[in-house]
């Protein structure tokens, strides 16, 4: 009875100890850090300290407020806290430079797009892995990203957080303007208000150096620093292929039809990607599905493989993987095998209604390929779209077509929504999302109906897939013109940037897929190679059933890659899949069925770390460190001088103890003696 | 063990003991494993401190004399100890980053996050 007493008042100590914790300490519940990423030369992104960086808090008001930060204000560091407005390449370098004195930054994301566009990629991307010489690669005769002010690729050492303009940074800037605001000049009065941010990288300096720690054996404490970036990339093909058979295929010609899986932001796992990825994986999507028909009836004289590729925003992962895969006899083709490429770029409108056509001016100039280009199918008159073909000395925009180019001339054409600089205002930024897409949803409407509605986006990308199916069905030698089957693009348009958690996507994954589907929209960021992205998945769950059919086998026929018990062969042509499939009216259990497709996944990991190349010129090199805990909090500061005070009380306190003890311990026997008097001796 | 109470020839016999072990296992540990052998110099310290009032302080008896050879030879080895190992602690310390592979292939434990 007395022990259970005791352990109870023991416990409620332990209680009331952690709310001393949270009297002091007001955590941040959504961080979105900046991490560091590393290649084979550089690192970029955020470095916090190990033991998280303090600063005093100061809402920066403008460019000129900067002053305060870093030459006049009276207790740095400061933690600057900034508008989206604010974020800008010159305020970000003046604050990197002056990095003593800054403890770390808070972007403020806004709710609604900046209108003058925001794009902290560089101005040329993927410059240096490309298929030019540098006379062509460098941007020389066109500047692709011109809004481009390269902040995702500098180096800061505090961390960067990112918050949501929601009531618990509005209680921090309140924090501020009651402690830390500057009144007439009067410099404020502790205690202040600070904010600490814990966001240590383990790796550092670059690749190589961090696959090197990686795998050191005899250290104390091993431990993996960095994962090399990468997933899977997506392939299906009209006509089945043996993918156990590797190497040249006899008789083969393929049109490669190239679409990008992946996008990024300044900060980590927030890649919306609207335009710069989705419009055009959308369209190969929906052309897949529109021509399913027409390659099966009629077939085509040659195969199409629809390639889905991840990583490419990192100098073109899965692009130049594949390329790789052909040369060295891994894939079930080689490069001879490839006929030519149609890529499907950016392709997102703005309420233009112009479609331009890239192709390569190098490859060109040989004649045969230049035949095999197959610019006629643009040319035709669209109802809604026009296609224009774009300068021919103009250099291909960053494309995966670009990594083919570098191992041999094909032919091979990128369709773009731009001429020369992209239109894209916010390429590979946070606010490249369904806003900036034109999908807007008339108010009050529930999500089931949300997914039907059929907004501006969707028209414009339904008409681009039709041009790409016809065009690639032309390219496939088959004859103009063919019936289409009816796509429906609104409804994956709303999937990936609106809700992946829709009754459509609902009835196409797997169940155990199923609890993966989000409320919010599609994070495009290729993620380290250990961890399957989103975005890939889906893509493959859709693919299999928009372009693959529905066979009536068993569960575990099904699960068990074959058709029936004594299937041994469908395994290396045809992949099945057991989905979820949808309730009918009348009841609440789902009617789950088989599809079967050519949809394969193929890896998407740089053959830098394959051939443990990590300074490699030729192939992507990028890793993302590890980090042990990724917090923030605020709390109040008190002044320097205060601290010393009390520290120092607290030393004469243990002095003076010290001293006490020892002139008692001494005169021990005259304190406590009691009175009595030493007896002489009687006897 | 309380030294006073000790006859002297084990006083001596002790303070010997403790040098010529340290010395042998210098030699032999210097050959062998990269790290073992710092920590041996710390019987020469204990040499020194501990036989220090016998070897100089204490009125003179047959033994001390030798007592006091292995005392200032004790002094001597972890003088030398302690200058190799300062010079080389203060040398890796500040080259390990540029080091590059060489450093880490050098070190226990890598910091985490810087170079």
């Amino acid at each position: 009875m007395r022990k259970w007493k005791i352990g109870l008042l023991c416990a409620d100590l332990c209680v009331s100890c952690n709310s001393v914790e949270n009297k002091i300490y007001v955590h941040l519940n959504y961080t979105i850090p900046c991490v560091r990423l590393l290649n084979a030369t550089h690192q970029i992104g955020c470095q916090s300290s190990l033991s998280g960086d303090v600063g005093v808090l100061h809402v920066l008001e403008s460019e000129a407020n900067l002053d305060w930060v870093l030459k006049t204000g009276p207790n740095p560091p400061y933690m600057v806290i900034l508008d989206s407005t604010l974020f800008t390449r010159s305020i970000m370098m003046k604050l990197k430079t002056g990095s003593s004195r800054v403890a770390g930054v808070v972007v403020v994301a806004p709710s609604s797009n900046p209108a003058e566009g925001f794009s902290p990629h560089t101005t040329c991307p993927n410059e240096n892995s490309g298929g030019y010489d540098p006379a062509l690669a460098h941007c020389n005769v066109t500047v692709w990203n011109p809004l481009g002010n390269g902040l995702s690729y500098e180096e800061y050492d505090f961390p960067m957080f990112s918050l949501k303009d929601d009531n618990d940074t509005q209680a921090i800037k309140q924090c501020y303007y009651n402690h830390n605001h500057v009144v007439n000049g009067s410099s404020p009065q502790y205690p202040l208000c600070a904010m600490q941010l814990y966001s240590h990288m383990s790796a550092v300096t670059d690749t190589a150096t961090c696959m090197r720690r990686n795998g050191i054996n005899f250290s104390l404490n091993p431990e993996i620093v960095c994962d090399p970036l990468g997933d899977f990339n997506v392939l299906a093909s009209t006509r089945p292929l043996n993918y156990t058979d590797k190497g040249h295929k006899m008789g083969e010609s393929v049109v490669i039809a190239a679409a990008r899986l992946d996008s990024r932001s300044f900060f980590f796992d927030i890649a919306p990607g609207a335009e710069s990825a989705a419009s055009g994986f959308v369209t190969l999507l929906a052309a897949a599905h529109a021509l399913r028909n027409a390659t099966q009836e009629a077939q085509p004289n040659r195969n199409i493989l629809y390639a889905f590729f991840q990583g490419e925003t990192f100098d073109y992962i899965g692009s130049s993987r594949l390329v790789y895969d052909m040369e060295n006899k891994q894939f079930p083709l080689d490069l001879d095998n490839v006929h030519s490429v149609v890529e499907i770029g950016q392709v997102g409108l703005h309420g233009e209604s112009k479609l331009w056509v890239h192709t390569d001016p190098v490859s060109r100039r040989n004649s045969s390929v230049n035949e095999e280009v197959g610019l006629s199918p643009y040319l035709y008159p669209s109802h809604l779209l026009n296609t224009h073909v774009s300068d021919f000395s103009q250099p291909l925009p960053p494309s995966s077509l670009q990594r083919f180019l570098r191992a041999r001339p094909i032919p091979g054409v990128v369709i773009q929504n731009h001429n020369s600089a992209f239109t894209n205002k916010y390429y590979e930024s946070m606010y490249d999302n369904a806003e900036y897409l034109n999908m807007s949803y008339p108010p009050n409407l529930t999500p089931e109906e949300q997914l039907e509605y059929v907004t501006d986006a969707a028209k414009a990308l339904t008409e681009a897939a039709t041009i790409v199916a016809r065009a690639l069905y032309t390219q496939a030698g088959g004859s103009d013109p063919i019936q289409l089957q009816n796509i429906n693009v609104t409804q994956m348009l709303y999937g990936f940037l609106v809700k992946s958690n829709n009754s459509w996507f609902q009835q196409m994954v797997p169940s155990d897929f199923a609890i993966h589907l989000r409320e919010r929209p599609t994070n495009f960021y290729v993620g380290v190679t250990q961890q399957h992205s989103e975005p890939t998945l889906l893509v493959q769950y859709l693919l299999a059933n928009l372009t693959g059919t529905t066979v009536n086998i068993t569960q575990d026929n099904c699960q068990n890659q074959r058709e029936g018990e004594d299937d041994k062969e469908s395994k290396h042509i045809y992949s099945y899949m057991w989905v979820q499939g949808a309730a009918p009216p009348n009841s609440t259990e789902r009617v789950a069925f088989c599809v079967r497709s050519t949809v394969r996944l193929s890896k998407a990991l740089s053959p830098a770390f394959d051939l443990e190349e990590y300074t490699s010129k030729d192939y992507s090199t990028w890793t993302e460190s590890r980090w042990k805990s990724i917090k923030g909090r605020i709390f109040l500061v008190a002044s320097h001088e205060l601290e010393m005070l009390t520290l120092g009380v607290g030393v004469a306190v243990l002095i003076a103890s010290l001293m006490l003890t020892y002139i008692i311990s001494s005169k021990a026997d005259i304190l406590f003696s009691s009175g009595r008097e030493p007896t002489a001796a009687t006897y | 063990m309380n030294l006073e109470r000790l006859p002297n020839e084990e006083k001596l016999s002790l303070c010997r003991k403790y040098y010529l072990v340290t010395l042998a296992f210098c030699q032999i540990f210097l050959f062998i494993s990269p790290g073992g052998f710092a920590f041996l110099p710390f019987l020469w310290l204990v040499n020194v401190v501990w036989f220090f009032r016998e070897a100089f302080l204490k009125p003179a008896y047959t033994e001390q004399l030798q007592i006091k050879a292995y005392v200032k030879r004790s002094a001597l080895g972890l003088l030398l100890w302690v200058a190799v190992l300062t010079t080389w602690i203060t040398i890796y310390q500040h080259f390990r980053a540029e080091w590059g592979e060489v450093g880490d292939y050098l070190s226990f434990t890598i910091p985490l996050g810087i170079p």
